[in-house]
């Protein structure tokens, strides 16, 4: 690593852990009702909000009713979004004049579905596709909704280790109001504020053209970003405004916007463990996962910034130089923003990767096979390196029971966690939660791998990219392999990528792979249904099983899980799960490529 | 394919869930706690 990019991740983590403490117990005094500073400029808001939606804040729920509530409310936003995205050519703030023509069906269901997940996933490019109207209602709305619902079903979860002998493990709807309104609303005000001293617009003029200096024409796209650019990433949804995502420069203009950008996504799932802690009465039990995840997180950051800064034998035989010096970057700075250069590329796609976030300020599909395999494998951990909003801390205790339970079995004692104890059904469902994803991950990467579908007949529009929606001619794929740029390892990682980062709810792309067709949009949104709400409803039933649950007394036999040691277990079972789980598809994707690129350069 | 074949297939996704709480939670029935 170069000493710059040395001195930034430390003062990265350096201002992220200074964060951790006062958002973490904020947030705690938030969801435990409590009154904090905003409570009388933003409590009478609240209260309508109640009054408005007929909701009793103090009624306890049983977690299938929070679950049920859970779901009710992503269908109805899922179906309104559906219906705003297909009605763009009527709705207003539509200057480009967009319409169904671009937003098929099967897009429309893909889009609506990847933002209520909190996924992002983008099969289109945003700028030639949707609306200012779509961006800002239909899309925008997930923004925060889907991440005051992760954050609301962490809470919930929390509420299982933190209550004894209760039944209920609060409620989903003031949970929700609350985050939006306590948390997300003031640090999104801000930090739009932030983003647009730092040069991001905000405006709903039409879109400019330019004669460039070459003398060509060219269309500048325009809109309210930074209002978006800072909930994309303080929710973790990753959603870019424009195609280029994170690189392109009205997104983030410059290193500072980029470092910006790297702390509003690690914020919340770092000081959430904080709350954790707080709410069950023992903040070292928050440290102790977050020091699993900066544990994890640190390390792909190192192995995927020396992978890139390394460069490639391709690079090195054709003369490239790939050592950093005053002038440029070096390493491999394919697909990379020259502006940010190699440190802050790979910290990003690290931060985003690990975090659920999915924004992109480099193209992952470039990077070397060691530096390319980093970002999967932190999706395919089920999303704990920190995480998404919430998501990342209820993965991690999921992972947190797995660990225990295997150190109950090694001394032959019943596990306990957070004075409960760990008996079967927690296990089953900790177990549910973690098949369901490596199913629906491992099961769509292998289907598409080689499914032939027909290029020709009643069914050929199944694998058919609309290029006459963009003025182009539509594209017959047939064979799934065949929406692939690449042939043989990288095709396959390209592949696996996309379902990792669907089921994960992630949403960055490897990029390769034009998903725009039927097929795809139904199978990468069935994946993100599956990643998202099946994982949940297990983790809300433990959290139920949990809170009604007596406290066991702490004794001489208790293993103690807010120590070093625990951390220590903690990370392995995350690597021995995802190794286990994950390394067959790995070998046959980025391990087998870096194989096929070292034998390449002995030749 | 045409909308109402995408609001079914999300329709049917959130009915499955639904089933899968009350399955989860007959699971929990039937473990001691």
């Amino acid at each position: 690593m170069t000493a710059f990019g040395i001195l930034q991740l430390a003062l990265y983590a350096g201002l992220l852990f200074l964060i951790t403490k006062p958002l973490g117990s904020y947030m705690a005094r938030v969801f435990q009702g409590e009154k904090t500073l905003l409570s009388k400029p933003l409590g009478g808001l609240e209260r309508a909000t109640y009054r408005l939606l007929g909701i009793d804040p103090n009624r306890d729920m049983k977690w299938t009713e929070y679950a049920i509530a859970m779901l009710v409310f992503s269908l109805a936003s899922l179906v309104f979004t559906y219906a705003a995205l297909r009605l763009q050519g009527v709705l207003p703030l539509n200057p480009q004049h967009y319409t169904t023509k671009q937003m098929t069906p099967d897009l429309a269901f893909n889009t609506a579905v990847s933002f209520t997940t909190n996924t992002n996933w983008q099969a289109y490019s945003p700028e030639v596709t949707i609306s200012y109207f779509s961006n800002m209602v239909a899309l925008a709305i997930h923004n925060w909704a889907s991440a005051a619902v992760g954050i609301a079903i962490a809470i919930a979860v929390i509420r299982g280790f933190a209550r004894k002998s209760a039944s209920g493990i609060g409620n989903f709807w003031a949970d929700t109001v609350r985050c939006t309104l306590y948390v997300l609303l003031p640090i999104s005000l801000l930090g739009a504020l932030v983003f647009i001293a730092l040069g991001v617009p905000q405006n709903f003029d039409p879109y400019l053209t330019v004669t460039t200096l070459e003398g060509a024409k060219q269309t500048i796209a325009l809109g309210p970003v930074a209002s978006q650019e800072v909930i994309k990433q303080l929710g973790t949804n990753g959603g870019g405004i424009f195609n280029a995502n994170s690189s392109h420069p009205f997104e983030n203009p410059s290193g500072i916007a980029n470092f910006f950008t790297l702390l509003l996504i690690w914020s919340i799932p770092a000081a959430i463990t904080y709350t954790f802690g707080k709410m069950v009465g023992n903040t070292k039990q928050g440290w102790a996962v977050l020091g699993a995840m900066a544990a994890l997180g640190l390390a792909g950051i190192l192995i995927c910034t020396s992978a890139e800064q390394a460069g490639t034998s391709h690079l090195h035989a054709a003369h490239i130089e790939t050592a950093a010096t005053a002038l440029q970057s070096g390493g491999n700075m394919e697909g990379k923003e020259v502006r940010f250069g190699i440190p802050s590329s790979a910290l990003f796609a690290t931060v985003t990767t690990g975090a659920s976030c999915g924004a992109v300020n480099s193209m992952h599909d470039s990077y070397t096979p060691l530096g390319g395999l980093v970002p999967l494998f932190n999706m395919l951990t089920g999303e704990v390196i920190f995480g998404g909003v919430g998501a990342g801390l209820y993965g991690m205790l999921m992972f947190a029971i797995l660990a225990v339970f295997i150190a109950g079995l090694m001394v032959g004692r019943t596990p306990e966690y957070i004075g409960k104890k760990i008996e079967k059904f927690e296990v089953q469902m900790a177990m549910l939660a973690t098949l369901v994803l490596a199913a629906s991950v491992l099961l769509g990467a292998a289907v598409v791998s080689v499914i032939d579908l027909p290029k020709e007949g009643a069914w050929a529009f199944l694998n058919t990219w609309p290029g006459s929606a963009y003025g182009g001619a539509d594209s017959v794929y047939g064979a799934t392999a065949n929406n692939v740029n690449n042939s043989g390892a990288h095709g396959f990682s390209e592949m696996l990528y996309a379902f990792a980062s669907a089921t994960g709810n992630n949403g960055s792309a490897f990029a390769g792979i034009t998903a725009n067709t039927p097929f795809y949009n139904v199978l990468l949104g069935l994946a993100m249904l599956v990643g998202r709400f099946l994982m949940i409803v297990p983790l809300l039933a433990m959290a139920g099983a949990l809170a009604k649950k007596a406290a066991v007394p702490v004794t001489s036999g208790t293993f103690p899980t807010d120590n070093a040691t625990f951390t220590a277990l903690l990370v392995g079972v995350v690597l021995i799960v995802g190794a286990l789980t994950y390394f067959p598809g790995l070998a046959l994707g980025p391990i087998v490529e870096h194989f096929q690129l070292q034998a390449l350069a002995t030749h | 394919m045409s909308d109402i074949f995408y609001l079914v297939t999300a329709l049917a996704f959130f009915g499955i869930s639904i089933a899968y709480v009350k399955g989860c939670e007959k699971l929990r029935g039937g473990s001691h706690d």
